[in-house]
């Protein structure tokens, strides 16, 4: 099937997304040109799909995406992939606030570092970042993994439920009630075999696993050292 | 939710244009009023005032009243004042005065009269533009585009905390300050505790904006003895609650963020020129091309960006 290439430009984003849904066939292969950075590109995807956009994307690009398979020459605004299923999205740069915000399945691949709250109230998929995650990464998490290969920001997996954050490197501080434990060999294959089709495996990286330390899942509102904690 | 910009020009040129484009692109984050401050060439002497009226049919007695407390100091208009009217109530105008004898007493009489009359800038370079309605319709208005000048602010308001009204429209004036002027995008949550201390202290808030609260707060500080960049720095701990700011003075603009980085500020920084911006679609207005863009997506920042052509000629 051919490329269908479509140009962003200063076309009303409705306009630009009638015209991605329309040339969605199964198998096709979409190119879009002259990106500027523009909001809301791309949202609600079928599967079977593959969309390449050339250059920097705003906001919510890739949100409630259902299977397709996204890169983004560049960078990404707020809230790459927010609401996804399924699918898989690649970030050649940096990602700004709240990737994969909600997302309950998929996989969303940044290359470069992300802004605060990665990974923000997830319910499955998984989120790798080769650079670090921002401020406040994987908050209210309830299921899912990310993995961060350069480390993490402050308040690394503040308030989380039962999500996981694997890190790799520094990690500037810790959040609210999360437990760091060592990872058993089953489970860092386990994130491994996530790693391996991207190219990015390597069995000498030293993980810190965060989970949660479930405090604030069973609050205990008489217990002066719960209060002290939040 | 509201948008703001900056715009820091290499050399003197039509920031006024880049500014309504950065605040086009990001009309949908408030459509309630725009607003922009412009650095002309500054002045050897005299300031530029802006401000507006809040009834235009009182407009000579105001003129009359406000060329009165001029005299008072020693000043007084050195051409006619500029009046724009419309079919709103409320008149803006532009003035151009000599120096009055002491800038601070000035302000505080001029003051006096701010239930009829309000100067909401006052400069050797800074000149405040605002009111209500979209970047387009602000601009088409008050010839925006055509203004020339170093560097700006941009500002367009979804008002959340105090009324829509012309002069709750942002850029704020740090009052008494001449030339320097702040925009803000966040909720500021100690507003009444802050708003009563300061109040304490003499100084005089013309709305219920939180954001003028930074913008005085911002004055009280650097009268301490505090530069720019440390009153940017102990405002992140100081001031409570949701926010990104940019200042602006003569030859710069600082910005900074909360502790939370709940609001967003990104940056291009190419060929000895700034655009910042909420949104990144904004300032990609300015630099069409790909470009480095710096997002400073962090909790608790601050940062100045200073004029190049400025620091040359210093």
């Amino acid at each position: 099937m051919s490329e269908v290439v479509i140009e962003v430009g200063d076309r009303p984003i409705r306009e630009v997304n009638e015209d991605i849904i329309a040339a969605c066939k199964p198998g096709a292969k979409l190119r879009i040109v002259d990106t500027l950075s523009r909001h809301n590109l791309g949202i609600g995807l079928p599967p079977d799909v593959n969309l390449h956009f050339e250059g920097s994307v705003g906001y919510y690009c890739g949100g409630l995406n259902t299977g397709a398979t996204i890169t983004i020459e560049r960078n990404a605004g707020w809230a790459v992939g927010e609401g996804m299923a399924k699918g898989h999205i690649t970030v050649d740069g940096y990602a700004g606030m709240s990737v994969g915000a909600a997302m309950i399945g998929g996989t969303i691949h940044v290359k470069g570092d992300t802004g605060p709250r990665c990974g923000v109230a997830m319910k499955g998929g998984n989120i790798i970042v080769e650079g670090t995650i921002g401020y406040q990464s994987g908050f209210m998490a309830h299921s899912g993994r990310i993995i961060a290969l350069g480390g993490a920001g402050e308040s690394c997996a503040d308030a989380l439920w039962e999500g996981e954050v694997w890190v790799c490197g520094e990690v500037k501080s810790l959040g609210v009630d999360v437990k760091v434990i060592e990872p058993t060999a089953e489970e860092v294959a386990e994130v491994d075999a996530i790693l391996d089709p991207l190219g990015l495996k390597d069995t000498s990286r030293e993980w810190r696993k965060m989970v949660s330390g479930q405090r604030l899942w069973y609050f205990e509102s008489r217990d002066a050292s719960a209060w002290l904690m939040i | 939710m509201c948008g703001i910009a900056g715009r820091i020009l290499k050399n003197p040129g039509k920031v006024g244009q880049d500014l309504v484009e950065l605040m086009d692109a990001q009309a949908h984050r408030g459509a309630d009023s725009t607003g922009f401050a412009i650095y002309t060439e500054p002045r050897s002497s005299g300031y530029v005032l802006r401000g507006m009226g809040f009834d235009k049919s009182t407009l000579d007695a105001d003129l009359t009243d406000f060329e009165n407390v001029l005299k008072d100091h020693q000043c007084g208009f050195q051409r006619d004042p500029e009046v724009l009217t419309d079919s709103n109530k409320h008149y803006c105008f532009r003035m151009e005065i000599s120096d009055p004898d002491n800038i601070d007493a000035w302000v505080a009489d001029a003051d006096t009269l701010c239930n009829r009359i309000e100067v909401q800038s006052c400069g050797r370079s800074l000149e405040i533009i605002k009111d209500i309605g979209s970047a387009k319709q602000v601009a088409d208005k008050h010839g925006v585009r055509d203004m020339v000048g170093t560097h700006g602010l941009g500002h367009a308001r979804l008002a959340t905390e105090s009324s829509v009204l012309p002069n709750a429209s942002h850029p704020f004036w740090a009052r008494p300050f001449a030339d320097v002027a702040i925009v803000h995008n966040g909720q500021i949550t100690d507003y009444y505790t802050q708003r009563d201390k300061l109040e304490r202290q003499g100084y005089r808030f013309l709305t219920e904006n939180d954001s003028e609260l930074i913008a005085v707060w911002v004055s009280d500080q650097i009268k301490s003895g505090l530069s720019m960049d440390q009153a940017l720095k102990k405002s992140i701990s100081s001031i409570d609650g949701v926010f990104t700011f940019m200042i602006a003075g003569i030859d710069s603009i600082g910005f900074a963020k909360d502790r939370f980085a709940m609001k967003p500020i990104v940056l291009i920084n190419q060929d000895g020129g700034i655009a910042a911006a909420t949104e990144e679609q904004a300032v990609r207005r300015v630099y069409k091309q790909e470009a480095q863009v710096i997002n400073h997506d962090g909790p608790s920042l601050s940062g100045i960006w200073g004029l190049e052509s400025r620091r040359a000629a210093a």
